[in-house]
């Protein structure tokens, strides 16, 4: 039931836990959750307690009078519900609550935000019919807001919108182009590369909560299937070299240190370099055209910096306000590639910047305009990345403002139901201190797209065997 | 090229009005569920064989496609009056991707390991799948050995009874299918439910 709204299940759960007669319940839901401050963080223990008092307790609920004569709907509803109180009130001791994990979701990060540089779709085997990098925009989207929930539920439904997006996508290339639906050869590698390319916060630890904390039999069918898909994701990133990619051991590392160079380049401060800058002057970065998908490719470019941080570091934060503009930046890689006597190598990549009209063949032009289109698009990327031209987008800056309000708006609701109703202690309350503060304020579109797209549900596909 | 192009698919053995048994989506002994992985080279036809026998009681325009094919289950219903549904796990088949394969055949009560007759590669291919997985498979794990694109004949390059004998050796279900003209697609799956372990009814 992925797209049963959960909070309103939240709500119906909660007006059930306020009747007298549930008194037995609210008693040991809290001493479930009051036992958990007692213990340091064992995952293994932990989700093995989760998963079996969810279990209890959903027995619990079908055999009581307040739900006597319900359908298995409004059951499900109240296990989702219990699930989404206690994970949420349990989710700073068990998310992300050991060095490893932190360190592990670091790594990651650091490597997609390398990787994202570089990687093309054929380097996965996407095929040319399937690549439409601007639409995979929209599933990158959902895949970064899944620090903006904390119940297992809503951050699997993140995977599935993403997965559903990019299945929806492939399908309409499949029937323009007359092929079959896709399997998992078209699949995975979108998936993939469009991981890569969210650097998603924290994705290890989030993927590892799912496996531990959703309930154990909500994760089947379609759902267990797109979730195992985003795990071999994870596998396959964590493990990413040259063979991979097909890629040459050297071209990798070159590619590789090159964007380490970039990325350091983007985050540091400028040095005395910075007295150049108005050289090259005519490169404003509030000139460039805009459109709709470059403010969202943005996004991805800053993304590295701003949504991989775990949300308390607030001083990563702040690195990003210092960010050279990209006429800094500019200058201090010419100073680099003057001072090398390799220049020409570094070139070599690009065979026609060294090239006369007159070399040109008719078959050079689709090349080049590919060569030309992805350096434009690059380039106002970085423009938008480094931080130039944030004023140019008034209408999307306003949505974004209108979207993180209503957000507010509703996590607040929520929460107030849920300490009003349960009446926690103050200090096993941790709705406020999540992550969805900060992915708030990074994610343009609201919460309530989880709708739009409709997740993945058990009866979708048990229509096909009517 | 779709494969959905051809014969209209109604093979024997296929039942009807198999669709209440399944609706609470809870097993018993009645009503089986069980997850199917597919393995084997890219473009063998692991898609269309799943297409075809999901699409099999409709017409190629059913909405099964809205949702791809890359997970997708079907619910048959046996002569004993059970019902199994198949829960489809396809898996990537390029080269790159093979080590991610235990993250999908993890817990897979079947294993349909495709080749193509015509492709001798591909045969290799299966048996180095067959292999992972008596080494890394779940050991009660049913597996089926299936050669397909058996319309194309004048092509063959896997004769039929090396396939047979693989099999034999390795204690799998054998059989040859084509995607294309629905040969012995529902006969594929049927045979399988036939040899799922049965739970002893309580
Ligand atoms: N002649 C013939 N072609 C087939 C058959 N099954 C699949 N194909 C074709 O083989 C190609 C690959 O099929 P596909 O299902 O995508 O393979 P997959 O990569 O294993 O999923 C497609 O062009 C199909 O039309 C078959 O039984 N006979
Ligand atoms: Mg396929």
């Amino acid at each position: 039931m992925e797209n049963a709204d959960v909070f309103l299940g939240l709500q119906d759960f909660l007006e059930r836990m306020r009747q007298p007669s549930a008194a037995d319940f609210v008693k040991s839901i809290k001493s479930f959750i009051v036992s958990f401050s007692n213990n340091a963080p064992d995952p293994e223990r932990d989700s093995a307690a989760v998963q079996s008092f969810l279990a209890n307790m959903e027995a619990d609920f079908r055999a009581h009078p307040l739900w006597a004569g319900c359908s298995e709907e409004e059951l499900d509803s109240a296990g989702e519900g219990l699930e989404k109180y206690v994970m949420t009130k349990l989710f700073t001791r068990v998310f992300a609550s050991l060095p490893d994990d932190v360190k592990h979701d670091e790594q990651l990060s650091e490597k997609m935000a390398l990787i994202q540089q570089f990687v093309r779709p054929e380097n996965l085997d996407i095929k040319p019919n399937f690549q439409n990098e601007t639409s995979w925009l929209l599933a990158q989207k959902e895949l970064q807001k899944i620090n903006m929930y904390k119940a297992p539920r809503d951050k699997l439904v993140c995977i599935l919108n993403c997965c559903k997006v990019i299945n929806n996508l492939l399908l309409n290339a499949s029937i323009a182009s007359n092929e079959n639906p896709p399997g998992a050869d078209e699949f995975l590698p979108v998936l993939i590369y469009v991981t890569i390319k969210a650097n998603p916060p924290q994705l290890h630890s989030n993927l590892l909560y799912i496996q531990r904390y959703r309930r154990q039999s909500r994760l089947v069918a379609e759902a267990a299937y797109f979730f195992t898909n985003m795990l071999s994701a994870e596998s396959f990133i964590s493990s990413i070299d040259a063979k991979a990619l097909s890629m040459e051991e050297t071209e990798f590392e070159k590619n590789m240190e090159f964007a380490r160079a970039l990325l350091s380049g983007l985050s540091t401060d400028v040095d005395g370099l910075s007295s150049q800058i108005d050289q090259i002057a005519g490169h404003d970065p509030g000139e460039s055209t805009e459109s709709r998908h470059k403010t969202l490719k943005e996004d991805h470019l800053v993304q590295p910096k701003s949504l991989e941080t775990k949300p308390s570091n607030k001083e990563d934060q702040l690195s990003i306000t210092k960010i050279p503009s990209i006429s800094e930046l500019e200058n201090r890689g010419a100073a680099m590639l003057l001072k090398e006597d390799q220049t020409s190598k570094v070139f070599r990549d690009y065979p026609y910047l060294f090239a006369h009209a007159g070399d040109l063949t008719i078959s050079d032009v689709e090349d080049l305009l590919n060569n030309y289109k992805q350096l434009v698009f690059k380039y106002v990327s970085l423009l938008k990345g480094s931080g130039g031209g944030s004023a140019t987008f008034p209408s999307s800056g306003s949505l974004a403002q209108a979207h993180h309000h209503v957000e507010t708006v509703k996590e607040s609701a929520e929460n107030r139901v849920l300490e009003q109703n349960i009446g926690l202690p103050k200090d096993t309350d941790t709705v406020d201190d999540g992550p969805n503060r900060v992915s708030n304020q990074e994610n343009i579109e609201s919460d309530f797209s989880k709708d739009e797209v409709v997740p993945p549900s058990k009866d979708n596909h048990d229509d096909t065997s009517e | 090229m779709g494969c959905s192009s051809s014969l209209p698919d109604r093979s024997a053995g296929r039942l009807s009005g198999l669709n209440n048994a399944e609706n609470s989506g809870v097993p018993d002994a009645k009503n089986l569920r069980v997850k199917l992985v597919l393995l084997g080279d890219s473009g063998v036809g692991k898609s269309c064989i799943v297409l075809r026998f999901v699409r099999g009681q409709f017409d190629p325009t059913s909405k099964v496609v809205t949702v791809g094919a890359s997970f997708l289950s079907q619910t048959i219903a046996l002569q004993d009056s059970t019902t199994v549904k198949f829960e489809i796990w396809d898996t990537a088949g390029q080269e790159r991707y093979a080590a991610l394969a235990p993250l999908y055949y993890r817990g897979a009560g079947v294993a349909v390991i495709v080749y193509d007759i015509t492709s001798p590669e591909s045969f290799t291919k299966a048996q180095y799948w067959v292999k992972e997985l008596q080494k890394h498979g779940s050991p009660d794990i049913v597996m089926a050995l299936v050669g397909n694109k058996a319309d194309l004949h004048e092509n063959r390059e896997v004769p039929v009874q090396d396939g047979i004998d693989y099999a034999e050796k390795n204690g799998m279900f054998f059989i040859e299918t084509s995607a294309k003209t629905a040969d012995n697609i529902n006969q594929l799956f049927e045979e399988i439910a036939k040899r799922l372990p049965r739970p002893s009814s309580s």
